[in-house]
């Protein structure tokens, strides 16, 4: 059974700096995986490397494989693959100048759909995925900056899925939000996860003991461990990991 | 850092924990220790002690389970501390048991106060039971105390050895009390002193196997052996077709 | 001396002095410009009247200068916006490594090339290519010749305040415009520049006004026209060249009629930038 996403041995650098190094798993479908290690670790890098963000920083570099259902994405336009996997963001990023409605049609207006009846499905669909829509649907003209942060990270949420991507990366979405805002998008994940495969990055181990069926455990640029997140929290293999998650250091 | 902070307070609520547990487990093997030893002297006095042990066992087993809880609500732990606590939970039932019957004992021994037992083959079996089952609550406790599974990966076995004893001595009870030889009301007592270090044995081995989760994290199923031979025997008989 | 009064009203003291001394210098800074609009106001108004401003020089009226003045801006804006802006996001979103450094250095300095060395890189310019035959001698003095040397000043200011306008728009932007697969190109047209827009038009008025009102470069390649505009490869007349030929006469009446061309002047600036204010105003109201 091959994974929606498998990382084969990717090492990525920042000019001279080795960030992550030789990292291979697998990201099943429709689950939620979370990655989880201290500050520097490399987590960031490793999942921007998923939806080929990386290489966007200057003197950025990547070495490595990532097949998405078996090809390569570093074989194809990244501009196609982005379209698939998609990303949203540690501080909410809504396009300043947008409205709502705008906002959640730019990824398919600035791809070249332009039918009014589309948008409109597209735009009412991704807003009640991202569970928003009750909130703004009186409100599609005003200015995304308008909302609540967990607002804005929901409409950031209902933008990557309009363009409906098959894999979700969330990159610490709730690092920026109060409690109750981020359990509302925790149990977002919850009910996206039947119909995406999502990947989280967070600093907050009890999330992804929350969220995550599958965690990672990365430590200085390596992968230290990965499995079930049971499994992982009730009974690490390495050392290291239950360091960290027990909270010996960090 | 938030990190570390947490770490102190939990790493505290642990030791307390930790403390909590050997003072438990002390007062429970003393409870049964000198359950016994009033049991095969006749010593009313050691007898009286454990009542009192049997309520400090108790109380302590209470303040033990409000730690427990506590450091789960506080400190979401997970891991080895995790296990550890959920463990420890549960042991303070086993430990509680084992001073419990340990009171039970010592309440057999009053009532045995006007009639001693004068065969010298039931002070004979009633030690051996006592110091096998003595030595598996000792072997659990320390287990426990030193955070080590190997010495106690094979306590099942041992239980079997003390299931059999029992099942013997039992058949012996039964057959010296219909055949005269024992009055009832001994008999019916030396059944409740038989079950008792029977149980005490089972408790023994509850608080081994839960060590060895709590150190390496494996489940080990508690197959006595009864039922081991049950199964073989149902197995048997499917086959034979 | 001890001061009878004690620390906290001796602080409200001092904050209240500094507040007057701010507004002081705020005044002082204030003061030429408000002279200058005073001066011109009150200089120039009776200089205005209908055949003033509806005749060409050749009546005595500085019709033909304001028109010339228009025709120069909207030519040197049509020219020096798009190259000034391109070369914007060219520094903006690609000029990370050594030869955007290289670029980025001409265009400073081109902002600090005096104009009059522009004027006659422009004159030169062109007298060399008609010597080699690609225009006829003429075209040395004419409307093209003058958009040239005004496109050369106003360019670097339009590149240099885009890549600022464009610097001020978070990477957290593009970044998102990005991770939907959209294109690059596309994000900066559409995600980027709309997101900076009013700074674009803030440059790009500094740029007009500038070069609305540089002289030095018109003397040497838009000459003079004393008629209405009349091709793009004859001379041309300005507001500012014509508020300098008013002011060096030794005729009086002509001397009161530069006070009411340098109004003019003004106040077509002055316009400019309100209308784009307006503008941007609007825009933003309607979000």
């Amino acid at each position: 059974m091959s994974a929606k996403v498998h990382v084969d041995k990717i090492s990525a650098w920042y000019g001279p700096k080795l960030a992550i190094q030789d990292i291979s798993l697998d990201f099943e479908e429709h689950s939620v995986s979370g990655i989880i290690g201290p500050s520097g670790c490399g987590k960031s890098t490793l999942i921007r490397c998923l939806n080929r963000m990386h290489e966007t920083i200057p003197k950025a570099r990547v070495e490595g494989q990532v097949l998405l259902d078996g090809q390569d994405i570093y074989g194809q336009p990244a501009v196609s693959v982005r379209r698939r996997i998609g990303m949203v963001f540690q501080k909410p990023n809504p396009f300043p100048t947008m409205s709502i409605y705008d906002n959640v049609a730019a990824g398919l207006r600035l791809n070249g759909v332009r039918e009014r009846k589309k948008l409109d499905q597209a735009v009412l669909e991704s807003l009640k995925q991202a569970a928003l829509w009750d909130e703004v649907k009186d409100s599609l003209d005003k200015s995304g900056a308008s909302l609540s942060g967990g607002q804005q990270q929901r409409l950031c949420i209902a933008r990557a899925l309009a363009v409906k991507p098959e894999v979700l990366l969330m990159d610490e979405p709730c690092s920026a939000l109060d409690p109750i805002a981020t359990a509302k998008i925790e149990d977002l994940i919850f009910d996206l996860k039947k119909d995406y495969t999502l990947v989280i990055v967070t600093h907050n181990m009890q999330q992804a003991a929350r969220v995550a069926e599958t965690t990672a455990f990365m430590y200085l640029g390596k992968l230290i461990e990965v499995g079930r997140t049971r499994e992982l929290f009730e009974r690490p293999g390495e050392t290291l990991t239950e360091s960290y998650i027990t909270g010996r250091f960090g | 850092m938030p990190q570390a902070a947490e770490r102190k307070a939990l790493a505290t609520g642990l030791q307390k924990l930790n403390e909590n547990m050997l003072t438990l487990a002390e007062l429970s093997e003393l409870a049964v220790r000198k359950a016994v030893d009033g049991l095969t002297r006749f010593d009313l006095e050691t007898a009286n002690e454990v009542f009192t042990l049997d309520q400090e066992v108790y109380g302590l087993q209470l303040e033990i389970e409000r730690n427990c809880i506590d450091l789960l609500a506080l400190h979401a732990p997970v891991a080895r501390d995790l296990r550890t606590i959920t463990t420890s939970l549960k042991i303070t039932t086993d430990l509680d048991r084992i001073g419990r019957y340990g009171k039970d004992l010592a309440e057999l021994t009053l009532q045995f106060r006007d009639k001693p037992v004068v065969d010298r083959g039931d002070v004979a079996r009633i030690r051996e039971m006592a110091d096998r089952t003595i030595s598996m609550v000792d072997t659990a406790i320390d287990a426990f105390v030193r955070r080590n599974a190997e010495t106690v990966r094979n306590m099942i076995e041992v239980d079997d050895a003390v299931d059999q004893l029992h099942d013997e001595n039992f058949r012996d009870l039964v057959r010296r009390m219909s055949e005269g030889q024992l009055s009832i009301e001994t008999g019916a007592r030396y059944l409740l002193v038989n079950r008792y270090f029977e149980r005490i044995a089972d408790h023994a081995v509850n608080i081994g196997l839960r060590v060895v989760y709590m150190v390496t994290g494996d489940w080990l199923p508690r197959i006595r052996a009864a039922d081991r031979a049950k199964r073989h025997d149902g197995t048997k008989e499917k086959g034979a077709t | 001396m001890k001061f009878p009064v004690d620390r906290d009203t001796r602080r409200r003291w001092f904050d209240f002095i500094m507040s007057g001394a701010t507004l002081l210098c705020v005044a002082l800074a204030l003061l030429p410009l408000g002279s200058i609009l005073f001066e011109a106001l009150v200089r120039g108004a009776p200089a205005l009247t209908p055949t003033f401003l509806t005749q060409s020089s050749l009546m005595g009226g500085i019709a033909n200068a304001i028109q010339g003045t228009v025709v120069l801006i909207g030519l040197t804006a049509l020219v020096a916006l798009p190259v000034g802006i391109l070369t914007g996001i060219y520094l903006s979103e690609y000029g990370k490594n050594r030869l955007g450094g290289i670029v980025r250095l001409f265009v400073d300095v081109m902002t600090q090339t005096p104009s009059i060395v522009v004027g006659i890189f422009a004159y030169s310019f062109i007298f060399e290519l008609s010597l080699l035959g690609f225009f006829p001698p003429p075209l040395v003095f004419s409307v093209i010749s003058a958009v040239i040397a005004l496109a050369t000043i106003m360019i670097p200011i339009v590149a240099r305040t885009s890549e600022e306008a464009m610097r001020l728009v978070p990477t957290s932007a593009r970044e998102a415009a990005l991770a939907l697969g959209i294109p690059r190109y596309r994000a900066i047209l559409r995600v980027v520049l709309p997101s900076c827009a009013s700074a674009l038009v803030t440059g790009a008025l500094l740029g007009i006004a500038r070069v609305g009102g540089e002289t030095a470069p018109l003397i040497m390649t838009a000459a003079w026209n004393n008629d209405f505009f009349n091709g793009l490869n004859q001379p041309i007349a300005a507001l500012p060249t014509q508020v300098y030929r008013f002011a060096v006469s030794p005729s009086l009446a002509e001397n009161r009629a530069a006070w009411g061309a340098s109004l003019i002047l003004v106040l077509l600036m002055l316009s400019i930038s309100i209308a784009s204010r307006a503008v941007i105003r609007m825009r933003a109201v309607r979000r």
